[in-house]
């Protein structure tokens, strides 16, 4: 318990600093007040010193923002958990099995053709994504299985090839509608940037949830690390537990994808350099891959924002900017087993 | 104690069948040897004992009942499986031999004292014990092989089915598994167990099965079915069949 308390200290610290960092520095001890001053009870006892404006900034702005970040990177980490351990690969990402591509195909027809007919508002982006990124799942999964049985390495190999069809249609319409390029090519490279409330509370749900449900597979999934006959062999259905699997990460996968773009790396990085850490333990994985993809979201998002301030840059830039010489510390120092 | 029964059973994964017509059932108390060559359905034949693949045709019985009757769960504490290969685990070798334990425990819940010493007995028993805090990816493959054996014997079945339990182990752990294996058999247990050495399964095994391309070709006791004759033509080599000054048992030489 003592553990869990000490690492919710961290988030919470992290996040107020976050949330006091950025073209208007707030200081933290503003932020924490304000914050405590929307709880129900504690509010009135606490003296309103700062200005409508700060306010604005922190709770309407950077708190939804900052959450959203720790939300996205907890879920895509997760996904990445149950990815690799039902595909046996270690280059199994959340979006290997259709995902991102799907979801950029809804998100591009969006953006290109609905919201600027005014046949819909931006508000509808998520949900074109993420039908974009289901629709695309289901048919690498119907592809990648053989009379009912999903196939690991055709199921990539399907994911690869449907990934590369639609991100070619994608290509060819962002082309032929060039005036509208920057949107597209914004919310393809993946960013937090502008995200509010209504984006962090639409992928919460599909997160907890989804996370939860991992947890609750943890042990099969140990055992289905020894190998499908042995998990069979032990008692585990080993084709309800993938295609539960598959659900579960694709779901809470095209969650985080329809509110934030595709943001890489995190979700292939931070389990394979917990496992590193931690071995391969799926009870130990799927907890601390949740707040620590969570958490380097959070931080990457946070550069992001700050680092060429006032100018952006796509969060994506920063998690491979430093995952990837991290990670490869991880590699060379690591002992070896990829189970 | 429990028996099983394969009934006609056809198996094939495309057109051309690996089974052809397979009858033959397994009494409690005995090690089975299942032989022959490469691709002759040994391993196959494992698989379709323990469910992980449905006969095309035929079936098979554990006690009378089909297979497909019962659930995985119970299955599991009925049954247990070595194949061929393990992946690479970063798992200790306790950790491995405790999920033997899954089918007794539920989700969550800490092994009991019984799962405790089931392990650890089998652990002595494989001579894995002082491994046990060891990455299963960091051992040999002989020692990944006996920690295979621990998994099984903790897993407390009647029946347990042994692909190729030897490969990779030195002569002295390939005389000690088939030791076990018949001691296992002894206690009432059913061993069966795929061998690609003619001599452990002539030495150590009460009946043997031989298959050659699909089919059943011969079984019995090692003395009626390693006879030169037979070996030759399954194999398609030449061999002598000599038998072993103290046991009696046959002994196959090129």
């Amino acid at each position: 318990m003592g553990r869990i308390a000490l690492i919710l200290v961290i988030l919470g610290a992290v996040v107020i600093f976050a949330a006091s960092v950025g073209t208007v520095s707030i200081p933290c001890r503003k932020v924490l007040a304000m914050i405590g001053s929307t709880l129900p009870g504690l509010g009135q006892r606490i003296p309103v010193e700062w200005t409508a404006a700060q306010e604005t900034i922190v709770l309407r702005v950077r708190l939804p923002r900052v959450l959203l970040a720790m939300v996205v990177g907890g879920g895509l980490s997760v996904a990445g958990v149950l990815f690799q351990g039902t595909l046996r690969n270690p280059l199994a990402d959340p979006y290997i099995i259709g995902v991102s591509s799907g979801a950029s195909l809804g998100a591009t027809l969006g953006l290109l053709y609905l919201i600027p007919r005014g046949l819909a508002g931006f508000s509808a982006l998520p949900a074109f994504a993420f039908v974009g990124a289901l629709g695309a799942t289901a048919v690498v999964a119907r592809l990648g299985s053989r009379r009912g049985r999903l196939e690991p390495t055709s199921l990539i190999l399907a994911g690869v090839a449907i990934g590369a069809f639609l991100t070619a249609i994608v290509s060819l319409l962002m082309v032929l509608r060039i005036q509208n390029l920057q949107d597209v090519y914004l919310w393809l490279m993946g960013s937090l940037s502008g995200r509010g409330w209504k984006h962090f509370f639409t992928a919460l749900p599909y997160v907890l949830l989804g996370t939860a449900a991992a947890l609750w597979l943890a042990r099969d999934l140990n055992v289905y690390l020894l190998g499908e006959e042995v998990a069979h062999s032990l008692g585990l259905d080993v084709q309800k537990l993938q295609r539960l699997v598959l659900l579960i990460g694709s779901l809470v996968a095209a969650a985080c994808v329809a509110v934030s773009g595709v943001i890489g790396f995190v979700g292939l990085m931070v389990p394979h350099a917990l496992r590193l850490i931690m071995g391969g333990e799926h009870n130990r994985l799927i907890v601390h891959s949740f707040w620590v993809g969570g958490l380097f979201l959070l931080l990457a998002d946070t550069l992001a924002r700050t680092a060429f301030s006032p100018m952006e840059i796509p969060v994506g830039i920063i998690t491979a900017f430093v995952g990837g010489p991290f990670f490869i510390f991880l590699m060379k120092r690591g002992a070896g087993g990829n189970g | 104690m429990a028996e099983m029964r394969m009934e006609q059973v056809w198996f094939g994964y495309r057109t051309e069948p690996v089974l052809k017509d397979i009858s033959f059932s397994l009494e409690p108390g005995r090690f089975y040897g299942i032989v022959g060559p490469n691709g002759a359905g040994k391993s196959t034949i494992l698989k379709l004992l323990d469910r992980f693949l449905l006969p095309k045709k035929g079936a098979v019985y554990l006690d009378g009942q089909n297979l497909t009757a019962y659930n995985l769960r119970d299955l599991a504490r009925k049954i247990a499986l070595v194949p061929q290969s393990s992946p690479d685990l970063s798992f200790t070798v306790e950790e491995v031999v405790l999920l033997a334990r899954t089918a007794y425990t539920f989700r969550w819940q800490q092994p009991s004292g019984e799962d405790l010493e089931l392990a650890r007995e089998a652990m002595a028993l494989t001579e894995v014990d002082h491994l046990a805090n060891r990455p299963v990816a960091e051992l040999s493959g002989g020692e990944r092989q006996r920690v295979a054996l621990a998994r099984v014997f903790a897993q407390d079945t009647e029946i347990l089915l042994l692909d190729e339990p030897t490969t990779y182990l030195d002569l002295g752990h390939q005389i000690d598994t088939c030791r076990l294996l018949q001691a296992k058999a002894r206690e009432g247990r059913t061993c069966v167990g795929v061998f690609h050495d003619l001599n452990l399964v002539a030495n150590y095994c009460d009946y043997v099965f031989v298959l050659a391309k699909g089919e059943l070709v011969a079984e019995g006791e090692p003395n009626a079915v390693f006879t030169s004759g037979l070996v030759e033509e399954v194999y398609r080599t030449s061999v002598h069949t000599l038998t072993h000054p103290q046991t009696g048992r046959p002994v196959i030489v090129p």
